[in-house]
């Protein structure tokens, strides 16, 4: 079992990546630039998976969706579950007007 | 009394404080509910928001607009939140994080063996995705089965768009505990996604 601190070096040789190892390299290449090394390993291993390809369109398209998140929600009518409460709002209102 | 401030160099002013409730609670409650996940929670933080908002009025400079500026000073009651959870979490937690994280992995690679849950194309779909409420709805009820520690590193990293080395120093996490988690997050999201929106499409 990797330990923490190494937890996302290849442990394979290129060729024998598991897809557990390219998915990790996969979410991590979102994060910081990789090492040749991983790169190396990575792009190899995606050339003849074309599961850990979905796996990467899919957390890139995630990306997408919560940048646009803050567009929608100043565009998008509030759904009721997440508008306040009346007695929140009333509430609010008395401790503003104590407080100001 | 004549004001003396010249409003070229402060364009604008704050609105009264009684106004302040019907026009941002609404907002900053859903931006609270969407990092937060919890109702009680998410109205106490906009409660306090405001309250910090009449203490701090003079610290409105204008350079913002209102809104702008209280989602500031909310954004970082979230963040205060977050640290605190992170540091009152049993000691477990980061242990069983490698664990967890090799289960959820497990899960993934299992489901490939079985073609109907091979991972789609999501690209396409983009644009339909961001029209839709439903859609919202579904991607919060998806945040919402996260775990708590793994769901605030995610709403950092995603949602606020902070970097690695600024939240591993609000929640005193290595880069790698982080890592683990966000890859853990997204493991977890697309599984979600995928079945409860993508395969209904």
């Amino acid at each position: 079992m990797t330990t923490p601190d190494n937890w996302e070096q290849p442990t394979d040789l290129p060729l024998t990546t598991s897809c557990k190892q390219a998915a990790r390299l996969v979410s991590i290449s979102f994060e910081r630039k990789l090492t040749w090394r991983e790169y190396t390993t990575m792009r190899i291993h995606l050339m003849m998976c074309k599961t850990c390809t979905f796996y990467g369109r899919q957390i890139k398209a995630l990306r997408a969706i919560f940048t646009r998140h803050e567009e929608v929600l100043n565009n998008t009518p509030c759904t009721c579950d997440e508008q306040l409460a009346a007695d929140a709002k009333q509430r609010m209102k008395d401790i503003i007007q104590q407080h100001k | 009394m004549k004001s003396k401030i010249n409003h070229n160099e402060y364009p604008k002013a704050l609105s009264p404080a009684e106004t302040w409730v019907d026009q941002h609670g609404d907002y900053l409650f859903r931006y609270a509910m969407m990092r937060l996940r919890n109702k009680d929670m998410a109205e106490n933080m906009v409660q306090e928001t405001f309250l910090a908002a009449i203490k701090g009025k003079r610290s409105f400079s204008g350079r913002s607009t209102e809104r702008t500026w209280m989602v500031g000073i909310l954004k970082h009651k979230v963040i205060d939140h977050y640290r605190k959870d992170f540091r009152e979490r049993p000691v477990t937690d980061l242990q069983n994080l490698q664990r967890d994280e090799e289960q959820t992995v497990d899960q993934f690679y299992d489901a490939i063996e079985n073609p109907r849950k091979y991972p789609k194309d999501w690209m396409p779909d983009q644009r339909a995705i961001l029209q839709s409420k439903e859609f919202w709805v579904i991607l919060h009820g998806c945040m919402e089965k996260l775990p708590k520690t793994t769901s605030s590193a995610f709403a950092m990293r995603e949602l606020d768009d902070m970097d690695t080395s600024q939240i591993c120093k609000e929640l005193g996490i290595t880069p790698t505990n982080l890592w683990v988690m966000l890859h853990r997050a997204r493991l977890q999201l697309r599984e979600c996604l995928e079945r409860n929106w993508f395969e209904k499409k």
